[in-house]
């Protein structure tokens, strides 16, 4: 049976009296099968048209209700930016309501700030299309930080009924919007935020889907500032907590948890690369060049992936690990030479000659000073003698054992 | 002219100038520009239902040597023998043989 205006009054009624947020998350949502029944009893309502209704439920209920069905009726009739509009007037009557309640609301803010969000994205995708300029996006960013400033700010609910059960959700859409316009550095501030308020229970207590969100963001936040140790960290226990079914979300984090993971000398098993085809292709060139040593075949795979890998922003990164592709070589020349303790700067040299990889000889011998900087090898140059003096143990530290490896990069 | 305009022309014209480059250039699925962190359809779920479960009390990413099977960190082999291997060795004899690599 088709639900009029009328038993949706009640039905909201009914799911606040009730404090139950799912329901009320449900009945605010546009693709809800209710929406449409609405849709087809008003034709064409206007806020004036809908105005007998002004005070059908307590303020400002009677407002979102209306504003509920003039958003139904711009989506229905595919008018993408009128409809975020309307939501985010919704969204901001929502809000008055919020601040004055605890967190069971927080399921229906979390749908509807996510309705506002997928609306904007419409919007801005018609309008691009059109030829037109829309900023849909950055709005909603901006009004969903100000709910979450909302959820911060709860000082009055008991511990386990507060809003700031919220705020890593709420932070995540915000994040999601600000690297969906490419506005990434505008996250400093509501990190800022976030941490200067001490008094938020710690992450690992939230609900998993609000930490690996929130942690992937933060993680791509530093992987994209070059902060190498930082991303590892977050990423890592992005990816070990998301949900195994949620493979895509899984493969976005593993694509940057893997650059880093080889950089600190963690090559992924083959077991890993099988659950992730197309990660296991553009990385299993690098992946199997770092292991022989094979210098050259790691400069063709960077050269065939480049544009990509720009894309992506993980070319620098890859970069980066060739010098564990390096280090391999070097390695491979000193045990086919039966492991001394002294080899001169030439059979380095030939060494990458042999490679494909053309340098002089000063170069080479740069090349393995700052491999000795780097402390992939233990000796030291005398540079008189042309000669590489190496330890008699541990000659080549396994790359994992480095002292903090992503800090010197 | 940045290089995101550059595929799109290569991969919208089959026979544009760069063939092979497109070629070259798989597709990677959710890492296309347009796809974004998805939201998951459940709010909450167990060890389980992750990567934590093998572990077995291990930290995560600790590699094979602190019982993380999904990453390796003993990759060093000595005993690799093949064609690259050989030249390797072959070169490097040689240029012990004559002293120094300088004469060649």
């Amino acid at each position: 049976m088709p639900m009029d205006f009328s038993t949706f009054i009640v039905q909201l009624n009914d799911a606040i009296v009730a404090e139950n947020g799912p329901n009320l998350a449900y009945l605010l949502r546009p693709t809800s099968p209710h929406g449409k029944d609405l849709v087809k009893e008003f034709r064409n309502p206007t806020r004036s048209s809908m105005s007998r209704y002004d005070g059908c439920m307590q303020p400002p209920w009677d407002d979102i209700a209306i504003q509920y069905v003039l958003v139904c009726t711009h989506v229905a009739k595919k008018r993408y930016i009128d409809a975020f509009k309307e939501e985010s007037q919704l969204v901001s009557l929502f809000l008055r309501f919020f601040t004055e309640n605890r967190g069971w609301t927080l399921p229906a803010l979390f749908s509807i700030l996510r309705d506002l969000r997928d609306l904007a994205m419409d919007a801005d995708f018609h309008a691009k299309y059109n030829g037109q300029n829309s900023e849909c996006m950055e709005e909603s960013a901006r009004i969903i930080a100000k709910a979450f400033g909302h959820c911060m700010t709860d000082r009055t609910s008991p511990p386990d009924q507060s809003r700031k059960w919220g705020v890593y959700y709420v932070v995540g859409l915000v994040l999601k919007s600000y690297f969906r316009v490419k506005r990434i550095s505008l996250s400093k501030n509501i990190l800022r935020a976030l941490e200067a308020n001490t008094d938020i229970p710690p992450l690992s207590v939230f609900p998993r889907s609000h930490q690996v969100t929130f942690r992937y963001y933060i993680g791509m936040l530093s992987f994209l500032n070059e902060e190498f140790e930082k991303a590892e960290v977050e990423l890592t226990l992005a990816f070990y907590n998301c949900h195994l079914e949620a493979h895509s979300n899984q493969e976005r984090i593993l694509a940057y948890l893997l650059p880093l993971r080889i950089l600190k000398g963690h090559l992924p098993s083959a077991e890993l690369m099988k659950r992730f085809p197309v990660l296991d292709e553009i990385f299993s060139p690098f992946i199997a060049a770092i292991k022989l040593g094979d210098l050259k075949a790691y400069d063709q795979a960077l050269e065939k992936w480049e544009t990509r890998l720009l894309e992506l922003n993980l070319w620098l990164s890859l970069e980066k690990a060739r010098e564990l592709c390096l280090r391999s070589l070097f390695r491979r020349m000193w045990v086919a030479t039966g492991k001394g303790t002294r080899i001169p700067i030439a059979m380095f040299h030939s060494a990458l000659t042999i490679s494909g990889i053309e340098v002089s000889e000063e170069e080479a011998e740069c090349l393995v000073a700052n491999m000795i900087y780097r402390n992939f090898i233990r000796g030291y140059i005398s540079h008189e003698k042309q000669m590489v003096v190496l330890a008699s143990t541990n000659t080549f530290p396994r790359v994992a054992d480095r002292p903090s490896p992503l800090a010197m990069i | 002219m940045s290089s995101t305009a550059n595929s799109k022309i290569a991969e919208s014209s089959k026979s544009a100038e760069q063939p092979a480059k497109s070629e070259t250039q798989p597709h990677l699925g959710v890492l296309e520009e347009d796809d974004e962190f998805e939201e998951f359809p459940v709010a909450d779920w167990k060890d389980s239902e992750t990567d934590l479960a093998h572990l077995g009390g291990a930290a995560p990413g600790a590699a094979k040597s602190g019982g993380d099977k999904l990453w390796e960190d003993n990759w060093d082999d000595d005993d690799i023998e093949d064609e690259f291997s050989v030249q390797l060795r072959n070169e490097l004899a040689k240029t012990k043989g004559t002293g120094t690599a300088m004469e060649q």
